[in-house]
């Protein structure tokens, strides 16, 4: 099987040749820059270094998907959201002060020319690109942002968590918004050539907010977003997850990218046979700092545990060493069927 | 070893109904008016508690209304997170009512409340996560220290001038994303290069306790609940290696 048909088969529930490995989060390394000539800052808003540095994914790790873009702001910016560069070493992140205040009632839709704001066309461009150069082989994931994590860049992390507390009601506007974001953006990147659709909410984790505002809040969202993006779907959540799952997993996306530190077995018995567990070694304690060896350790004790695509925890650090990425391809491909 | 006795807490955090029993926040003293701010801290209530603290004022010292209510409080929310009740927005909102506590005792005395010693705080350069900083925040001041609060994508330069001109106990830093916490060693290296020797706390999701203690003057500041803790060390005057060698493995 080649990439493609590995993860389509497991999409399927079918029987891959070994288990695929990729991920729902950011892939590029400074290393695999060096070895593609292709640099940040410009990879967050070029088509063509962007698509270089997705494609390493595969070219250089091995990975079985390649997957852009790299950072959280797409939708953000494109609603207003100020954005500050990362420069050479980091991700465009959130700029003080917020676009909004918790007492501003945000558009009700998404302005006209929203698809050809802020860096959408490139990202869009080099979906296209990555299609173009790999499609036959492995398959093209695009990132969004779910809707919570987009509407704490609108109002700041910090006033978002205490109004999921005190008025809820008064974030409801911006969730909606968001939420149109994120799906206005999917539909635009599976017509430029996506094929899978990974939503990343970071700021959703019980990490960060309360389980119960998961339910209440984020939960009728995300189920909307699912329903309308007609294309594989991934849906990621940092953190341990276990007081969520069942939500999430009713939410309805194909795959769950779940960290270490979810208890797997008993996430399975919580959502049931239907989602895919996509998982791994911690990519910050273990992929980021640790020996290949220790990397590999870590990923056979999650596929034990109910992994079934081997990915990064989270999003891999920029600084993780090439070898550790490819020891987890490695042991992926010492699980056979 | 200890045995658990109590099972009742072993699945709150699996449990969707998280909202906080009435029942489930101790009482935080015995006198009505005390127990009330106490209260407003615990249910981070900013301006109800106003009122209960104005009247304290009229028959309390405010440093009396500071120790014996709010930060009574603030210790009671300290308990109900570190025991998984409690949520991030919980907290921040319980630091927000217990300033605005302190507030009104500080204009009270007219000056601000004598602090044990100053702590610097900061989230790293290009990090906009400064919750866990937040909440080191609240609970030092909760613990009598005087927060030098930098704020989120600080710069390495602002740390080490502050530090310079405020002459602190100790200084945090805190990094949620794996991009930013590289700032940490370059601040200490510089500090260590104006011959200041102070215990640096790393600490946020991103850190790990080997990459925390690999250089000099960093102590690997696992959780929020620690802050106090390190800091009473600070200011007793324990050096860097010494507190390395008890907070970390």
């Amino acid at each position: 099987m080649n990439s493609k048909e590995r993860v389509l088969a497991v999409l399927n529930h079918q029987k891959p040749d070994r288990m695929p490995c990729f991920t729902a989060n950011s892939t590029v390394t400074y290393d695999q820059m060096e070895k593609v000539g292709a640099y940040w800052p410009e990879g967050h808003d070029q088509a063509e270094p962007m698509a270089k540095q997705a494609m390493a994914a595969y070219t250089i790790l091995g990975f079985d998907v390649v997957r852009a873009p790299f950072d959280q702001m797409t939708e953000a910016e494109a609603l207003g959201a100020k954005v500050k560069s990362g420069g050479e070493k980091g991700i465009p992140g959130a700029a003080e002060p917020p676009v909004y205040t918790i007492d501003d009632i945000p558009p009700k839709e998404l302005p006209a020319d929203y698809l050809s704001r802020a860096r959408i066309p490139e990202l869009l461009k080099a979906i296209t690109i990555m299609k173009k150069e790999l499609g036959d082989e492995v398959l093209i994931e695009a990132g969004i942002i779910g809707p919570f994590s987009i509407a704490a860049y609108l109002l700041g992390v910090t006033k978002t968590l205490k109004a999921s507390l005190k008025a809820p009601d008064k974030l409801l506007p911006f969730l909606e918004i968001s939420e149109k974001a994120g799906t206005a953006l999917a539909h635009a990147l599976i017509d430029a050539g996506a094929d899978i659709i990974a939503n990343e909410d970071m700021t959703a984790s019980p990490d960060i907010i309360m389980p119960k505002s998961y339910h209440d809040l984020v939960y009728q969202f995300q189920a909307k977003q699912f329903e309308e993006i007609n294309v594989p779907t991934i849906l990621h959540i940092c953190g341990d997850v276990g007081s969520i799952i069942e939500w999430e997993g009713k939410s309805g996306p194909d795959i769950l990218s779940l960290e270490p530190a979810t208890d797997l077995k008993l996430a399975r018995e919580i959502v049931g046979p239907k989602p895919i567990f996509m998982g791994g070694a911690d990519a910050a304690k273990v992929l980021f700092m640790k020996t290949p060896d220790e990397v590999k350790a870590a990923c056979r004790e999650q596929v034990e545990a109910g992994i079934q695509i081997l990915a990064p925890g989270c999003a891999v650090a920029p600084g993780t060493p090439t070898e550790n990425l490819i020891a987890m391809v490695e042991v992926a491909k010492s699980y056979t069927s | 070893m200890k045995f658990l006795s109590d099972f009742s807490n072993i699945f709150k955090r699996y449990d969707l109904d998280t909202e906080v029993k009435k029942q489930e926040a101790r009482k935080i003293s015995d006198d009505p008016v005390l127990d009330a701010i106490g209260k407003f801290v615990v249910e981070g209530e900013a301006e109800d508690i106003e009122a209960p603290v104005k009247k304290a004022l009229e028959t309390k010292a405010p440093m009396d209304v500071i120790n014996d209510g709010l930060v009574k409080g603030m210790n009671e929310v300290s308990r109900l997170w570190d025991e998984g009740v409690y949520f991030l927005p919980q907290v921040i909102l319980a630091a927000d009512a217990m300033n605005a506590g302190i507030a009104l005792c500080e204009a009270k005395m007219g000056k601000a409340m004598d602090r044990k010693g100053k702590v610097v705080t900061h989230t790293a350069e290009g990090d906009i996560h400064d919750i866990g900083q937040v909440i080191a925040n609240a609970l030092l001041n909760a613990g009598g220290f005087e927060v030098i609060n930098l704020g989120c994508d600080c710069p390495v330069d602002t740390v080490v001038a502050t530090v310079k001109a405020e002459k602190p106990i100790m200084v945090t830093g805190t990094a949620l994303m794996t991009t930013t916490m590289t700032a940490f060693p370059k601040i200490c290296h510089q500090l260590e290069a104006a011959g200041i020797v102070i215990p640096f706390i790393s600490g946020g999701g991103a850190v790990a306790e080997e990459w925390s203690t690999s250089f000099p003057l960093s102590i690997w500041g696992k959780e929020d609940g620690w802050s106090c803790g390190l800091a009473e060390d600070a200011l007793a005057g324990m050096g860097w290696e010494d507190m390395r060698s008890k907070w970390n493995g």
